[in-house]
């Protein structure tokens, strides 16, 4: 029995472009993450300190080009991420006054109400806001500092390394957290990292707004323009 | 192959938005591209004046070699002991590196 006759009708929620987009901040941010901690605290001798740079550098022009590539072949994703993280309305208020009833469910195991959220829920727009403008900035000055930290002026460079340092590390944490919170919801963990889709009724469940506003269903054997759509049903 | 019935619907990008987009992505690329190349500039300028200075030096210099200097040899005598050794080599020993190609 194959997924769509077990689970009922299915919903496109990241198109193969937004999930290519995903593995390259897998493949370039999380190396770059993880050996920027190294670099900071330098816990090793300097022969490997040199390679764990070597790897952070080839990690950021991975996440470069990722980040490239979607702006030009994806720029109506990228438009709509903006408008979806910096919009916020009272819903948005409601949910964090409860943090989204993750605490409770997590520790106490008591399911709350919680407003009903679009594609992205409250928590997700601050991560989107924290991702966008610290991921413009991590980039910026680390290729700033890769090229020019010899001849630049000492306390620019200064400034640079500091913001590089502390972005850093609040987006490395963040990450983390991310990837707990990604694997906690199962369902949108199967849909990034599988072929894109999540049944409908767990899109009720989790983006009611969405699926109310947001999507429209797909004629048979149409096919519609939607950024990285590789087959329609 | 993806099976699926329902999609998100396009998203459609205002002239105004794309305008406004390209227009910050320009700025960002014209400051660090007007950026960069003044400090190239000014790095070139930086290495031609020392490389000057140095000549000029040089020109005026009685003594143009360093194991023909007083003060070289003095320090081997007194400190060093000989060029080449274990305590010269962990004090002056520098590496080169090639600038000739930065000008």
């Amino acid at each position: 029995m194959s997924q769509h006759e077990e689970h009922g009708p299915r919903v496109l929620k990241h198109p193969l472009i937004s999930r290519l987009f995903h593995w390259g901040l897998i493949v370039g941010f999380m190396p770059a993450a993880i050996t920027g901690f190294l670099i900071w605290l330098k816990p090793f001798g300097e022969d490997l300190q040199n390679l764990i740079m070597q790897i952070h550098i080839v990690g950021a022009g991975i996440l470069t080009l990722a980040c490239i590539f979607y702006t030009f072949f994806a720029l109506d994703r990228i438009v709509a991420f903006t408008r979806r993280i910096f919009t916020f309305d009272e819903r948005d208020m409601a949910w964090m006054k409860v943090c989204g009833g993750y605490p409770q469910k997590m520790l106490l195991g008591k399911t709350i109400p919680v407003p009903p959220m679009g594609k992205m829920n409250s928590g997700q727009k601050q991560m989107g806001i924290m991702m966008l403008i610290g991921g413009i900035l991590l980039i910026v000055t680390g290729w700033a500092l890769y090229a020019f930290l010899p001849v630049a002026p000492k306390v620019a460079m200064y400034w640079f390394d500091m913001v590089h340092l502390v972005v850093g590390i609040v987006l490395g944490v963040s990450v983390f957290a991310h990837i707990f919170l990604g694997i906690y919801n199962w369902g949108e963990f199967l849909c990034m990292f599988g072929d894109g889709t999540q049944p409908l009724h767990e899109a009720e469940h989790h983006n009611p707004v969405w699926v109310e506003n947001e999507i429209i269903r797909v004629k048979a054997n149409a096919s519609v323009p939607v950024t990285g759509q590789q087959h329609v049903r | 192959m993806a099976h699926y019935d329902y999609i998100e619907k396009a998203v459609k990008v205002s002239r105004r938005e794309f305008i406004g987009i390209v227009g910050v992505a320009g700025a960002i690329l014209w400051t660090g591209a007007y950026i960069a190349t003044d400090l190239v500039q000014d790095r070139t300028k930086y290495i031609k004046l020392r490389a000057q200075g140095i000549y000029a030096d040089d020109v005026k210099a009685k003594i143009r070699q360093s194991h023909n200097n007083q003060a070289v040899t003095d320090v081997y005598k007194k400190f060093a002991q000989n060029p080449l050794s274990s305590l010269a080599e962990e004090l002056f020993h520098t590496k080169y590196v090639d600038r000739t190609k930065l000008v």
